[in-house]
């Protein structure tokens, strides 16, 4: 690993950022400051052990397993509907005892893993049938996740996986196809293919009803932004949270809590350090002078910065009401296993491919 | 190709990474937005959520009669609650219900129990414990988390019947309250109140009674299992209100009426303050606390009517306890004088419509004055006179004595006397009044109703030579009226002396009621429930009660220094002189022993 000024910067701003979401996670539970340190000790050793563990590893030995990969986590999926357990009207998770999965999660993973063998196989050449054949993939298999049902996590599987196929050069003919196609179908997807639930979550952005409980949710979390106002009310201050008015203020809207916190110059902080990793990341390649005949890495290793930035954003839009809820995490902040694991999974993804930021 | 290849990653890759920053920049917008530009507001609805407020009730104020007796006040009662901040355990349920075993159960206690953390709202489980509950619960406390006893306060009135129409009563507000006190309570929020006055005294002075809330403010949190109490602002209590009412003499002519239908009310002609204004028969105040709908509805339906208030609502005919008021206005406009005499022989016939009218006595009084009509009530003398009446005069008449307006501000529900002109002629039968009708109202039949609180009003004004204010029980808003200017000194003492006649002369027709030495004067009446021509007739309908005649009695004392004026009715009584004259001289007597 190589210290310049820009490692430094990326290095910097990911553990500021990894704090700052372990200090949050505290001051929601804020039970004590032991729990606090264990909290942020198995934070970072998951992260830097996946890390340093995919780090070790071949990059192609692991694209070699792809397929395998990608078929095991399809079948998780389709199992949590056999041995999961129910929350909110929707299966999701697997129970370890110690821990339990979202195998809904790793898809975006898995999927990346797969599409980087098969088009190796064909040696990137595009045709129409093997663009067609990997949307189909795609598409068919966010159907396990949407029916669990999880229309956020299986809509961001797709955006993400449409991001990697885009990353990969697939004609941008197709894209524009797709939108145009996504824009006439949506009445029709909306009228007959979304649960109720589904609806009411969607509904509830739209109209200006205060009383429906989702948008209840949202006007909570605004007002546990707006609260924090310029400097925000100080660390363990937020009393949307000590008031429990803020529903999941440990999971999907813990960034509401930050942000009273805070303040908006917490905001601004988080966001540039944000806007560093992911943009010095992203650009590391674009210098790279020797670009390899086997741009796979650099694929992968874009793809995951990229999910990592676009989550973070997504999370941030819901919670401050420009978005629907639809439940996504955001990394390093929400206290899950699933996504701890994932987000640190593509961290250590994002360091092999780069040669740990050479 | 592979250049190609690598400028399209570079491409893309530049494409997303432009989108990534935009997305940003548009989070950094809103976030701007939410934080600087709606931070204040958006942390004034945060406070919202986290302070709030409850009120606490106010104790009502004391009522009590002139003689100093409370007649009404809160007391205060404890009541067992769910405490919604300790979530009661399904072991405290089981004590609890162990604890009472008849008057809780246990699966309704759950059901509460649910309900209340369900919807945050702490329910009580029993209402007004007793002592001896109360002292078990305690005694078990620490055993029984999640439940608290709450102190509250009851309505509690004197138990006699006798004030239960004057004071009224309490009851849940609803919609007809609300519009009853909003016009005539400033600012009245109609939320604030459970229970508000329904009727007497109650209502009237609900704004003065009722005092005002205090505040708990407390922060809570939004699962509502935490609460602290941040500041409390004790409640006022309600005025204490001094009401005209006598209570020893309320009590005495409540008893006296002896479970017959009727009224009888005093005015103190000192101030035209009422002492005594009692309905018969009456219930306990208490009685409609904790009623149940089906045993209102039998009240309701009791053919005594015993929620009615006869005092200030009930109509009936004054009959010759009209005629000492009609003589005022004869002599007031000149149709007769104290010399006039006609021979009276038990009838009245009246020419121009060839109609002949029964007298009360067989035979008549014979020769018959002014005087004599009054003390021995000879209706011919006064159907004679009758006939005389000038239409105009007599409707003004009636209406400078009250006839068909309200009498008295603090009486609720309140009935006039209607005011019988062409108008209410034509209201009520398409005809104006003509020459007949003066011959009924003459001797106060026909059309002529009265309320025993009118005619006790009426008794004050001639016991008081015209001069008269509208009577109340609390405040006084009336001034000084005049009925007869046309009447000289010499008038209102041969008034004066004919009805001490009625007392005291042998012929009188309250000689009976024996008065001794309490000073009465006064005039009785029968008044016909039913329309009947003569004596035989009138022994067919005696058999059903209901038809007997109402006996009336109005009369004041000490007739030297008139004091109190008083007015008994007795519904199908028969006699004014025999048994409304005997009730008015026992209660005027307890009142003016006090002095």
């Amino acid at each position: 690993m190589i210290f310049n000024l820009r490692n430094t910067i990326i290095l910097f701003s990911l553990v500021a950022i990894i704090l700052m979401g372990s200090l949050t996670i505290y001051s929601v539970t804020s039970i004590d400051v032991n729990y606090f340190l264990r909290f942020l000790l198995i934070n970072i050793i998951v992260i830097l052990a996946v890390a340093l563990i995919f780090n070790q590893i071949n990059l192609n030995r692991i694209l070699s397993f792809g397929w395998i990969l990608f078929i095991g986590n399809i079948l998780l999926v389709l199992s949590v509907e056999i041995f999961g357990n129910e929350i909110n009207g929707s299966k999701r998770w697997l129970d370890f005892g110690f821990l339990s999965l979202q195998p809904s999660e790793f898809m975006k993973i898995t999927f990346a893993l797969f599409v980087i063998q098969y088009l190796r196989f064909y040696s990137f050449q595009f045709t129409r049938f093997r663009t067609l054949f990997l949307l189909a993939v795609l598409f068919l298999s966010a159907l396990p996740i949407i029916i669990q049902p999880d229309l956020g996590t299986g809509l961001v599987y797709i955006l993400m996986g449409l991001m990697f196929l885009f990353i990969c050069g697939v004609n941008r003919i197709y894209f524009i196809g797709m939108a145009v196609f996504a824009v006439l179908l949506s009445p029709i997807i909306y009228s007959f293919g979304l649960t109720s639930y589904q609806k009411g979550r969607i509904t509830s952005w739209f109209s200006s009803d205060q009383n429906l409980s989702e948008k209840w949710n949202i006007l909570q979390s605004e007002i546990s932004i707006g609260s924090g106002g310029l400097a925000g009310e100080g660390f363990l201050n937020s009393k949307q949270n000590e008031f429990n008015f803020l529903p999941e203020a440990d999971t999907d809207f813990i960034f509401s809590i930050y942000a009273e916190q805070f303040g908006f110059i917490g905001v601004l902080l988080i966001l540039i350090m944000l806007a560093c990793f992911i943009g010095l990341t992203t650009l590391l390649s674009m210098t790279e002078k020797r670009l390899t005949s086997d741009l796979s890495p650099y694929y992968i290793g874009t793809y995951c910065t990229l999910v990592i930035g676009f989550s973070f954003l997504l999370n941030i839009l819901m919670v401050s009401g420009m978005i629907p809820v639809v439940g996504l995490p955001l990394p390093f902040f929400t206290k899950g296993g699933s996504s701890l694991l994932c987000f640190s999974i593509m961290l250590g993804l994002i360091f092999t491919s780069r040669g740990f930021l050479r | 190709m592979k250049e190609s290849k690598i400028q399209t990653y570079r491409f893309r890759t530049n494409l997303l990474l432009i989108l990534f920053l935009s997305i940003l920049v548009l989070v950094l917008g809103r976030f701007f937005y939410l934080q600087i530009i709606q931070g204040e507001d958006l942390k004034e609805l945060r406070e919202q959520n986290i302070n709030a407020f409850e009120y606490i009730y106010p104790k009502r104020g004391r009522i009590l009669s002139r003689d100093g007796v409370v007649l009404a006040e809160d007391r205060k009662i404890f009541s067992l609650a769910i405490d919604i901040e300790q979530k009661p355990s399904e072991e405290s349920i089981k004590i609890l219900s162990e604890l009472f075993p008849e008057k809780i159960n246990l699966i309704d206690l759950k059901e509460k129990v649910s309900n209340s953390l369900r919807y945050r709202r702490s329910e009580i489980i029993l209402e007004k414990i007793a002592q001896e509950d109360l002292a078990k619960y305690l005694v078990r406390g620490s055993d029984l988390r999640g439940f608290s006893v709450i102190e509250g306060y009851e309505r509690e009135y004197n138990a006699h019947p006798s004030i239960f129409h004057v004071l009224g009563h309490m009851g849940y507000i609803n919609s007809t309250d609300t519009t009853y006190f909003s016009p005539r309570i400033e600012n009245y929020d109609a939320k604030l109140w459970r229970k508000v006055g329904k009727s007497g005294i109650e209502r009237v002075y609900e704004k003065q009674l009722q005092g005002e809330h205090g505040k708990k403010y407390f922060q809570r949190n939004a699962r509502g299992d935490r609460r602290v109490t941040t500041d409390v602002s004790p409640f006022q209590e309600g005025e204490e209100l001094f009401i005209s009412i006598d209570y020893q003499a309320q009590k005495l002519a409540y008893e006296l009426m002896d479970e017959r239908r009727g009224s009888v009310v005093v005015i103190d002609l000192n101030d035209f303050s009422i002492p005594v204004a009692i309905s018969t028969p009456s219930i306990s105040a208490n009685d409609l606390r904790d009623i149940s709908s089906a045993q209102y509805q039998d009240l309701l339906n009791d053919p005594s009517r015993p929620l009615f208030n006869r005092a200030f609502m009930g109509l009936y005919p004054p009959a010759s306890t009209i005629k000492p008021l009609l003589t005022v206005f004869a002599l007031n406009n000149g149709y007769t004088d104290w010399d006039e005499t006609i021979f009276d022989d038990g009838f009245f016939r009246f020419e121009e419509e060839e109609r002949v009218f029964n007298a009360w006595r067989e035979g008549g009084h014979g020769l018959t004055d002014l005087k004599k009509a009054l003390v021995e009530s000879s209706n011919p003398f006064f159907m004679n006179l009758s006939i005389r009446y000038e239409k105009d005069l007599f409707v003004e008449f009636l209406k400078s004595s009250s006839f068909g307006s309200k009498l008295c501000e603090d009486c609720y529900p309140h009935q006039f006397s209607p005011l019988i002109d062409d108008n209410w002629k034509y209201k009520n039968f398409g005809k104006e009044l003509y020459k007949g009708d003066f011959i009924n109202l003459g001797v106060g039949q026909g059309y002529m109703l009265t309320t025993p609180l009118h005619l006790s009003l009426i008794s004050g004004i001639l016991a008081n030579k015209g001069n008269y204010q509208l009577p109340f029980m609390v405040t006084k808003k009336s001034n000084t009226l005049n009925l007869a200017e046309n009447l000289t000194e010499d008038d209102w003492s041969k008034l004066n002396d004919s009805l001490i006649d009625v007392i005291y002369s042998p012929n009188g027709t309250g000689y009976r009621i024996n008065a001794g030495d309490l000073m009465l004067a006064g005039k009785s009446g029968t008044a016909q429930v039913v329309d009947i021509n003569s004596r035989e007739e009138y022994d067919d309908v005696r058999s059903n009660e209901l038809l007997r005649d109402h006996a009336i009695f109005i009369g004041y004392a000490p007739y030297d220094k008139p004091r109190y004026s008083i007015a008994v009715i007795v519904e199908n009584g028969e006699s004014g002189g025999r048994v409304a004259g005997p009730i008015a001289k026992k209660v005027l007597e307890e009142l003016l022993d006090d002095i």
